[in-house]
C-alpha cells in the first residue's frame, strides 16, 4: 500500500516526549530553522514556490505566490498563523498543535526569515485549552535556547512569536475577520482587495497562514522544494493531512498522498463504514464545501481534481439550471479544510442539512443582508421540512435563497452556507420532497381542500419566492451602502 | 417577484445604518465615550492581571496595544469575575483607555464571554455535524431532562449551566463535551465518544461536585 510509509508532520503523533524541545532537536528539529536564519530570503522563498505547497486552511492558494505579493521594501510585515481551527468536521491543526508543537514554530522561524518578520502571531482558537499551554511551553523553550528572541540561533534575525487567543467566534478562522479580532475587536471581515498580503494587520502587509501549511516548511528547507512537489499530484506538492469522522470504523488523523481517493480513504485507510453500513454522502472538506455522493468518490481529495472533475456532478439551483461560478464555471466541490465527514445509509439528510445551516446561521458576523437573513431564513425553512411541517415549494424556495446569498458578500462564509445547500438539495432532492410530501402541512391542507372541495388551494408563499434571488441585486447596494459609508 | 430579497433588503436597510454608525464608534476612540466617563465601580483588576497586562503590553506596537489587549484582558477579567457584564466593561476600558462602547462590542461578540453568572460548571456540549451524527441531540436532551434546564439554563441550586456548542475540533471522537469550572483555570480536558452511560457518569460527578478527569482525555 504504501500510504503510511512516509510522515512529515504526523510522524510525532502520538509520541508525548515530542513536545520537549529536546527530543525534537534530537530526532533532526530545528536544523532546517538554523539553516533558514542564514539562508538569503529570497532563496527561502523561491524553494516554497517550487514546492507547489498550497494552502491548507480551505482555499489551496499556492503559499509561494501569496508570499510574493507582500510589496518590496516593505518595512514592517507580519506573519499571523491561522490556528483558529473551527470548521466543522476538522480537527487537524489541533492535533499539530498539542503533538507537534515545535514544527509550527520552527517553520515560523523560516517563514520570518522569508518575509522579513520579525514579530508573529498565532491566533488560536479560544476553546482549544488543551493545547494553549503546550504551545505556550513549547515557545517558551524555544526562547530558552536562544531559538527566538533578540538574536535567533546567534544570527542577526529577530523574532518574537506571541499566542493571541480568540473567544468564540467561527469568523475569526476567515483571514480578515482573523485580524479584525488580533487588533482587539469584533471579528468583522474585510473587503478584499485589499488582500493582506498588501494590506492587513494595522495597515501592514500581512501573511496569514494556516498552521498546516507552516509546519511543512521545514520538511521542505531540508529536501528541497523539488522533492516536496515530486510527493504531491498536479500543481498539489507535499502530503495533506486529512481529519475523517462520522461513521467509519477508525476515524482520525492521517497524514496522505494526495492522490488517495475518497473510496480508498474509507475503505483501506479508515476501515470502512460502521455496522457493515454503506456511505449515503461524504463533505470532503470541511461542512463549506459541497458533498459527495457515493457514487463521486472515485476522485482524489485532492485540490484541483475535486473541483474540476468530471465525475462529479455539478451543483443545480433548479434542475436542470447549473450554478454558475461566474464564466461558464459550474460548481462541484472542494478539497477545503481537509475535514471528511462520512455518512452512512441512515443519515437523515434533511436534519443534517438543517443543523449545517443553523451553524452558519449562528456565526454570520451579520454585516451582509443576503448572508445574515439569508442562513436565518435557510435554517428556519429547512427546520420546518424537517420537523414536518414542509411545504410544496420549499426545495425551490431553499434554493433561491441560496442563490442569492452565493458571489453576494463580504467573506467567503456566505457561499460556505450556499454552495453546500444547493449540494444537497441537488443531491438528495427525493429526500426533501418525500419529507414535504409526508408533511403534516400537506396533510391538512388536503384535509381542508376536501372538506371544501370548492375552494381553491392555497398557493402558499413558496411559489412566489422562487424567482426572488434577483432581488438580492437591491440588498447588496445596501449592505455596500452599510459597509462604507 | 423577487418578494423575498427585497423584503429582506427594505429591513435591512435600517439594520445597515445601525451597523455603520457603530463602525464608526469601533474605528476613532474619539467618538466614543471617553474612558474618563465611565461609572466608578467598586471591584478592581487583581494584580495579577495588571501584571499580565506590564508582560504582553510590548509585544504589540505602542500605538496599537492598548486595543489589542482588549480581548486578553476580558479574559482574564472573566476569570477574576466570573463573567462580564457592564462594570467589568467599564473597569476593562478605564484600564485600557478604550471606549466602553468598543469594549462592549467586542465582549458581547465573542460567545466565550458570560454576560451573565454561569454555574460553577459549564457544560458545553457539541452538537455540530459529525456530533449530531453520533448522537449528540441524544446526550444533549438527556442533559436537559437530567438537569431540568434549557439551552444556557443554570440548575436551580446553580450547580451547573448546559450549553450546546459548535464544533470543538474533535469530531473524530463525537459526540464530545467540555467542562469550565468557575474560579479555576478552564479544564484542559475533552470528553469524547459520549453515550448515554457515559454522560450520567459525567452528570454525577458534576452533581458530587468534581469533575470526572477519569473520564477525559
Ligand atoms: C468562514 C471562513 C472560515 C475560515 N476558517 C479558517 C480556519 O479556521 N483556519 C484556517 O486556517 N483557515 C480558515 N479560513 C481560510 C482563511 O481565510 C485563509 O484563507 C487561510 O487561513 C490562509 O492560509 P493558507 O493559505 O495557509 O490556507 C476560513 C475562511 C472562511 C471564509
Ligand atoms: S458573508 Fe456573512 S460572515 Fe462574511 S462578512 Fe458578510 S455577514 Fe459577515
Ligand atoms: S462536530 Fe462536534 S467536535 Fe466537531
Amino acid at each position: 500500500m504504501g500510504w503510511f510509509d512516509l510522515k512529515i508532520i504526523s510522524r510525532h503523533f502520538d509520541v508525548p516526549q515530542a513536545k520537549d524541545i529536546d527530543y525534537y532537536v534530537e530526532h533532526g528539529g530545528y536544523a532546517a530553522a538554523r539553516q533558514a536564519v542564514r539562508m538569503d530570503p529570497a532563496a527561502i522563498t523561491t524553494e516554497v514556490k517550487e514546492s507547489n505547497l498550497r494552502g491548507r486552511g480551505g482555499a489551496g492558494f499556492p503559499t509561494g505566490i501569496k508570499w510574493g505579493f507582500v510589496p518590496k521594501g516593505a518595512q514592517t510585515v507580519y506573519l499571523v498563523v491561522n490556528a483558529d481551527e473551527s470548521e466543522p468536521g476538522t480537527f487537524k491543526d489541533r492535533h499539530i498543535l498539542f503533538w507537534n508543537p515545535h514544527m509550527l514554530i520552527e517553520g515560523m522561524i523560516i517563514a520570518a526569515r522569508a518575509l522579513g518578520v520579525k514579530s508573529a502571531y498565532v491566533y488560536m482558537r479560544g476553546e482549544m485549552l488543551r493545547e494553549y499551554p503546550v504551545l505556550q511551553t513549547a515557545i517558551d523553550e524555544a526562547y530558552a535556547k536562544g531559538f527566538l528572541g533578540a538574536r535567533c540561533f546567534g544570527s542577526d534575525m529577530p523574532l518574537d512569536i506571541t499566542i493571541y487567543r480568540g473567544a468564540g467566534a467561527y469568523i475569526c478562522g476567515e483571514e480578515t475577520a482573523l485580524l479584525s479580532s488580533l487588533e482587539g475587536g469584533r471579528g468583522w471581515p474585510r473587503l478584499k482587495p485589499p488582500f493582506p498580503a498588501v494590506k492587513g494587520l494595522w495597515g501592514q502587509p500581512t501573511i496569514v497562514n494556516n498552521v498546516e501549511t507552516i509546519a511543512n516548511l521545514p520538511w521542505i528547507i531540508e529536501h528541497g522544494g523539488k522533492a516536496f512537489a515530486d510527493l504531491g499530484v498536479g500543481r498539489s506538492g507535499g502530503l495533506r493531512i486529512v481529519s475523517v469522522c462520522g461513521h467509519v470504523n477508525r476515524p482520525g488523523v492521517y497524514e496522505l498522498p494526495l492522490s488517495v481517493t475518497g473510496r480508498e480513504l474509507i475503505e483501506e485507510v479508515c476501515g470502512g463504514i460502521r455496522n457493515g453500513r454503506k456511505v449515503k454522502g461524504v463533505i470532503p472538506g470541511g461542512v463549506s464545501m459541497p458533498l459527495l455522493t457515493e457514487a463521486e468518490l472515485d476522485v482524489p481529495f485532492e485540490f484541483d481534481a475535486l473541483q474540476t472533475d468530471e465525475r462529479i456532478a455539478e451543483v443545480e439551483v433548479q434542475p436542470g439550471v447549473k450554478f454558475d461560478l461566474g464564466g461558464g464555471r459550474t460548481l462541484r466541490t472542494m478539497a477545503g479544510s481537509g475535514g471528511v465527514v462520512v455518512m452512512d445509509d441512515q443519515t437523515d439528510m434533511v436534519s443534517a442539512c438543517w443543523r449545517i445551516l443553523h451553524f452558519f446561521a449562528d456565526e454570520s458576523c451579520g454585516q451582509c443582508t443576503p448572508c445574515r437573513e439569508g442562513t436565518g431564513w435557510l435554517t428556519k425553512v429547512a427546520k420546518r421540512i424537517d420537523a414536518g411541517q414542509g411545504r410544496p415549494g420549499d426545495v425551490d424556495l431553499m434554493a433561491s435563497i441560496a442563490d442569492g446569498i452565493a458571489g453576494n458578500t463580504i467573506c467567503a462564509l456566505g457561499d460556505a452556507a450556499a454552495w453546500p445547500t444547493l449540494a444537497f438539495l441537488t443531491k438528495y432532492r427525493g429526500e426533501f420532497e418525500a419529507k414535504i410530501r409526508s408533511s403534516r402541512f400537506v396533510a391538512e391542507q388536503r384535509a381542508a381542500a376536501e372538506a371544501a372541495a370548492s375552494q381553491a388551494v392555497h398557493p402558499g408563499q413558496a411559489g412566489k419566492a422562487v424567482q426572488a434571488s434577483k432581488a438580492v441585486q437591491a440588498s447588496k447596494a445596501v449592505q455596500q451602502g452599510g459597509v462604507t459609508s | 417577484m423577487g418578494t423575498f430579497w427585497l423584503a429582506v433588503g427594505v429591513g435591512a436597510f435600517w439594520l445597515a445604518l445601525g451597523a455603520s454608525s457603530r463602525v464608526d464608534l469601533v474605528g476613532e476612540p474619539i467618538l466614543g465615550f471617553a474612558a474618563a466617563e465611565t461609572k466608578v465601580t467598586t471591584k478592581q483588576l487583581s494584580p495579577e492581571i495588571e501584571a499580565r497586562i506590564q508582560e504582553l503590553w510590548p509585544r504589540f506596537p505602542p500605538q496599537n496595544a492598548a486595543k489589542a489587549l482588549c480581548i486578553p484582558v476580558l479574559y482574564l477579567a472573566q476569570q477574576q469575575f466570573g463573567m462580564v457584564d457592564d462594570e467589568v466593561v467599564d473597569l476593562v476600558a478605564a484600564r485600557l483607555s478604550l471606549p466602553a462602547a468598543h469594549v462592549k462590542g467586542t465582549a458581547t461578540f465573542y460567545t466565550m464571554f458570560n454576560k451573565k453568572p454561569v454555574g460553577r460548571f459549564h457544560l458545553q456540549i457539541c452538537t455540530n455535524i459529525a456530533c449530531q451524527i453520533t448522537g449528540a441531540y441524544g446526550v444533549f436532551d438527556r442533559c436537559k431532562q437530567r438537569l431540568a434546564v434549557e439551552n444556557h439554563g443554570t440548575t436551580e441550586d446553580g450547580n451547573v449551566t448546559l450549553s450546546e456548542v459548535e464544533c470543538l475540533a474533535a469530531c473524530g471522537y463525537g459526540p464530545v463535551a467540555q467542562i469550565a469550572e468557575r474560579g479555576k483555570p478552564d479544564i484542559p480536558l475533552y470528553f469524547e465518544n459520549l453515550d448515554l452511560e457515559r454522560i450520567e457518569k459525567i452528570l454525577d460527578a458534576l452533581a458530587e461536585g468534581r469533575v470526572p478527569v477519569d473520564l477525559g482525555s
